[in-house]
């Protein structure tokens, strides 16, 4: 007998009767057909004819790393940045070869990484330019005769806030009152700029704040590594702080209990989940490294580039249109590299 | 593979981690007379398979023209269902609990599951796609079954779908989940997910649609956009999950709404003035002649919800229980005040 364990999703306790049944015990549809199985996955292998030639797989170290999507005849590819580790990077194509491939560019704000690969005749992917509709195929091809696995638009286009990171300071617990400071983490910015309790904060990132909520709520926009401008009050004095924000690392006493939980329900999800300008939601359950590819439509013309394993129920795709500002400024980052490197 | 189990307790704190940040904005526009009707179960809608593209009755598509096909209907049935899924928000013992939910009637009753609802007369806030809120509370729950039953007390209409049956489905019928993993966002707003079903058990639905938690009492919808189920519980792995099925739903329907009760009464009757709601009578020996309420004084609010006209006071007493303890705030010239009221079953004799 097969175990039967549920995972109950918020407060829930699972049906007595759905316990106490043996989901074995009832016919079940085959996996093949399942949304993504391979029955249905062979509907789609014109769109993978079509693709494959302008998909490589990205290896560091000879492990696949991500998908990428040609973007040119003579090699650039587009990838997901932070999966390219040190290491020797390589490509395998649709044809079985594998090729060298260099680091050209990279885009932090985005997660997007400009490859360019040894081979000569690839075929670029093709730009959707129609607007995206919910409940439109999404498809994500890979080398293979049919897709890595298909999903439909969950949601259009929208901002997907970065990972939280923190300043390390803990406010009294009155929302109505002006921000005051109660405690400070160890080993957080705020205390390494010289933060104390009893400090009020009168202003964020040049905004001015009135209470605890307005802060986080302005914090919430900066990622690991960002510095904030802030203005406290002490005493009489009032004075301006830079203060770096920190993820927390695991086991840190930020880490709480529903990311945690949510995570673990989430199985795998890209290292880099959070924090894109547009991101396009859609169903597809991936494993990480199927991301940085293109996303495509039934036309077999990329609507986005798939950038991150979400979470049980999101993959995110930067839209077609933003993937290719990116490209172009990519493309003139590596043709003039910054000089003061 | 990774499987948790997790007792009670913890996931009651977990509930809270999706709480939302949705406010209430009240309508209190005139409504028509009250009257509390005991809600009649749904009655699944007819349909023809016919209707349906020739795709969907295959066993997986066989061409791009049959997945243009499945493309186009469900697209267009989210464009028809989407307005009728809200997501709830409602404050008990524990604290605030959140999920999903959707409309089954232009009246605004909803079905969410169990875990997400609460025992009767629970103040709940619904927010739909648009954003828009209304006010409502909860009817009743069956925990066994994880059922639970809403209901919207701003006056309707409400956009609202129809509900289906399970007697025809088939495994490997496609369905449309949607709702709110995460809590309801509005920069994100409803969340659609396709997927087929993949096991059929008494009350339950299993089907690969994705689901997280938020998505709780979201409707699962068949390929005519009837609610067939409703989600409930996750397994471990990402593309099998439960849905409570509406069956159960429609056999279980009179444990859900209670037995049957009186209207509560408090013997107060309001009239439209040009100042608001007013009280012009008060009855002998009922719960407001034991009040130090008179004929004359201005309702103003009750339970802190603004009361503008003698249709909203005459509303809410209609959704209210026998039992429940009112607070009116009353305005007697320029003095106001707040005067407690508990009302009781319907005398007999009595309108």
């Amino acid at each position: 007998m097969k175990p039967a364990l549920y995972l109950i999703l918020l407060a829930a306790a699972l049906t007595q009767a759905a316990l106490a049944q043996d989901e074995g015990d009832f016919p079940a549809l085959p996996r093949a057909r399942y949304r993504s199985g391979q029955q249905v996955l062979n509907a789609f292998a014109l769109i993978s004819a079509q693709t494959r030639n302008s998909i490589v797989e990205v290896n560091v170290n000879e492990d696949t790393v991500a998908l990428g999507a040609v973007v040119d005849a003579n090699g650039l590819v587009l990838t997901k940045a932070s999966e390219l580790k040190s290491g020797k990077l390589t490509c395998w194509l649709a044809t079985g070869k594998e090729v060298e491939a260099q680091l050209l560019a990279f885009d932090d704000e985005d997660d997007v990484a400009l490859v360019r690969v040894k081979a000569k005749g690839l075929k670029p992917i093709q730009w959707a330019t129609n607007q995206i509709v919910e409940g439109q195929w999404a498809i994500t091809p890979g080398l293979a005769e049919t897709p890595q696995a298909v999903g439909i638009i969950s949601t259009l286009p929208h901002r997907i806030r970065p990972q939280r990171a923190y300043i390390g300071v803990v406010f009294r617990d009155d929302n109505t009152a002006k921000p005051t400071v109660r405690m400070l983490m160890p080993g957080f910015g705020a205390e390494e700029a010289g933060v104390k309790p009893g400090d009020i904060v009168l202003a964020v990132d040049g905004a001015t704040v009135t209470n605890r909520a307005q802060v986080i709520e302005i914090l919430k926009e900066f990622r690991d590594g960002q510095t904030v401008q802030m203005r406290f009050q002490r005493e009489e004095q009032e004075f301006n702080a830079s203060i770096k924000l920190t993820a927390p690392k695991p086991g840190q006493r930020y880490d709480n209990y529903a990311d945690e939980r949510e995570n673990r329900l989430s199985g795998d999800v890209s290292l880099r989940s959070e924090g894109f300008e547009q991101a396009i939601e859609h169903d597809t359950v991936l494993e990480p490294w199927q991301c940085g590819g293109p996303l495509v439509n039934l036309d077999g013309k990329a609507i986005g580039l798939n950038i991150a394993r979400a979470s049980r129920v999101a993959t995110y795709a930067l839209p077609a249109s933003l993937a290719r500002e990116i490209l172009a400024k990519l493309k003139s980052k590596a043709e003039h590299p910054p000089s003061d490197d | 593979m990774s499987v948790l189990q997790l007792p009670r307790a913890k996931l009651a704190r977990w509930l809270l981690s999706v709480a939302l940040s949705a406010s209430a904005c009240l309508a209190d526009a005139p409504s028509p007379a009250p009257s509390f009707v005991r809600p009649e179960a749904p009655r699944p809608a007819r349909v023809n398979p016919r209707d349906l593209p020739v795709a969907f009755s295959k066993p997986a598509p066989a061409s791009l023209a049959d997945l243009r096909a499945i493309q186009q209907r469900v697209a267009a049935l989210i464009s028809q269902v989407s307005p009728a899924v809200v997501a709830v928000e409602l404050t008990n013992d524990d604290g605030t609990a959140s999920g999903s939910g959707v409309v089954i009637s232009s009246d605004g009753m909803v079905l969410t599951a169990g875990h997400v609802g609460d025992r009767a007369g629970r103040h709940v806030t619904f927010t739909f796609p648009d954003g828009k809120t209304a006010n409502g509370k909860t009817i009743g729950v069956n925990d066994d079954a994880d059922t639970g039953l809403m209901r919207i007390t701003d006056p309707g209409p409400w956009p609202h779908v129809g509900v289906g049956e399970l007697k025809d489905a088939h495994l490997g019928d496609w369905a449309l989940a949607l709702g709110h993993p995460g809590g309801f966002d509005a920069k994100r707003s409803l969340v659609v997910r396709l997927g087929r079903i993949i096991r059929l058990m008494p009350g339950v639905v299993q089907t690969d649609c994705t689901i997280f938690p938020g998505d709780s009492g979201g409707p699962l919808f068949d390929m005519y956009g009837r609610v067939i189920g409703i989600h409930t519980a996750i397994a471990s792995s990402a593309d099998e999950n439960f849905h409570v099925s509406i069956t159960e739903f429609l056999d279980t329907w009179n444990d859900l709404i209670g037995p049957e009760r009186p209207p509560a009464y408090c013997g107060l009757s309001v009239v439209d003035d040009a100042e608001g709601c007013r009280l012009n009578k008060i009855a002998k020996n009922s719960p407001a002649s034991k009040t130090d309420l008179r004929e004359g004084d201005q309702v103003l609010t009750v339970d802190g919800r603004r009361i503008n006209v003698s249709a909203t006071f005459d509303r809410w007493m209609a959704e209210s229980e026998p039992g429940e303890t009112l607070q009116l705030e009353i305005k007697r010239g320029d003095h106001v005040f707040t005067v407690p009221i508990k009302l009781q079953s319907q005398p007999p004799g009595t309108k």
